[in-house]
């Protein structure tokens, strides 16, 4: 419960005489246009441009958070532009953007403002798409569902203790909304952070991936991504090319179909390959498009049809 | 008072405790779902629009 005059943990959402209050509803901190690989997005209409949003606040305090002078920002000492959701379906439009993320923080916390321009965005012919924590109660989060077409969802650990340790949260929430997700038919990619010391033995990582596998599927595509020290974790080293390649060589064993590292410059790590043959579909560097393969969704040597949103 | 009176009376006291019986209950569950209003003014400042299609500095 929020006392009247207090804020809730995300420091956004205010008890005022009784009534609940988003006071960023309309108020972006950042908006850009983004490559949809930034997201990171790998299966979701690639190569095209994403209009990109976040207001302040978040309702985890991740210790390594890598935006947290916005994430942990209150809004009393931020600065944000006036921006209605009409005003962002028709910058998307005019910047030749198909969809729309709500991003860099997490869109939970300004969930208002992302339900009704998602709605609108839905009925203009643009698409919706989030990336988020998934620290979300059922309810809310089902409601939402049904105007989003993609989200990439952060799977930070697979231990209660290491959320409760690291991000201020627990874990079961998190797991619920990732199933309730990929049950509800959007595109789902996960992301999972790998930071040393605290969640990069192989034996956590395993666990993690047969987890994702056997609730989500071996198709969802899961990018290990390298942690950089940030906020209050500067005394960590940044996680190493080789404990993120030995990420992906477990996920892969596993049966995981698509894995990627991110933030880190990879061989094969970023392009996606036909799960059947072998066959390079998608080859990317950084955040560009070198070569596209994909016909009509399909693998072109095998035929076999790939995860995803293309078109 | 006559008994049809009576009826109606019991009738309508039965109705109020049933309508009343289920406004607790409602207010007893906590609610699953509770839509924030918006505020009309941002309590930061205000600033004007960058340029939009420099790509994000922010992770995500």
């Amino acid at each position: 419960m929020i006392a009247p005059g207090q804020s809730g943990e995300c420091r956004v959402r205010i008890n005022i005489d009784g009534v609940l209050r988003s006071v960023v509803y309309g108020y972006p901190c950042s908006l850009h246009v983004d490559p949809v690989e930034k997201k990171p997005l790998f299966h979701f209409l690639p190569g095209t441009k994403i209009l990109s949003l976040a207001t302040v606040g978040c309702n985890l305090h991740c210790r390594n958070c890598q935006n947290w002078e916005i994430s942990q920002a209150n809004p009393e000492d931020s600065r944000a532009f006036a921006y209605p959701p009409e005003k962002l379906v028709e910058q998307a439009k005019y910047y030749q953007c198909p969809s729309l993320a709500y991003t860099y923080t997490d869109p939970i916390i300004f969930y208002e403002y992302t339900y009704d321009t998602a709605k609108l965005a839905e009925r203009r012919g643009i698409r919706s798409v989030l990336v988020t924590a998934g620290y979300i109660n059922p309810e809310p989060w089902k409601r939402l569902l049904g105007y989003i077409d993609a989200a990439n969802i952060d799977l930070k650990g697979i231990t209660d203790d290491f959320y409760r340790r690291v991000c201020s949260g627990t874990l079961k929430p998190v797991q619920q909304a990732l199933v309730l997700a990929k049950a509800s038919g959007i595109l789902v990619e996960v992301t999972h952070l790998i930071i040393p010391t605290l969640n990069d033995k192989p034996e956590e990582i395993r666990q993690l991936v047969r987890w994702v596998k056997a609730n989500l599927g071996g198709e969802t595509p899961l990018h290990f991504s390298r942690f950089f020290p940030r906020y209050k974790m500067r005394h960590l080293p940044p996680t190493s090319l080789r404990t993120l390649d030995m990420a992906r060589e477990i996920a892969i064993s596993e049966g995981m179909e698509y894995v990627y590292i991110g933030n880190i410059r990879s061989e094969v790590g970023q392009n996606t390959y036909c799960p059947a043959c072998g066959a390079l579909l998608i080859e990317r560097s950084q955040y560009t498009i070198l070569k596209n393969r994909l016909k009509k969704g399909c693998c072109p040597n095998c035929g076999r049809q790939i995860y995803g949103v293309w078109k | 008072m006559t008994r049809r009176k009576f009826i109606q009376k019991l009738i309508k006291f039965g109705a109020a405790v049933i309508v009343g019986t289920c406004w607790l209950a409602k207010k007893a569950v906590p609610r699953k779902f509770v839509w924030a209003a918006k505020l009309k003014k941002y309590p930061g400042s205000l600033k004007p629009l960058s340029d939009i299609r420099k790509q994000g500095k922010w992770s995500g």
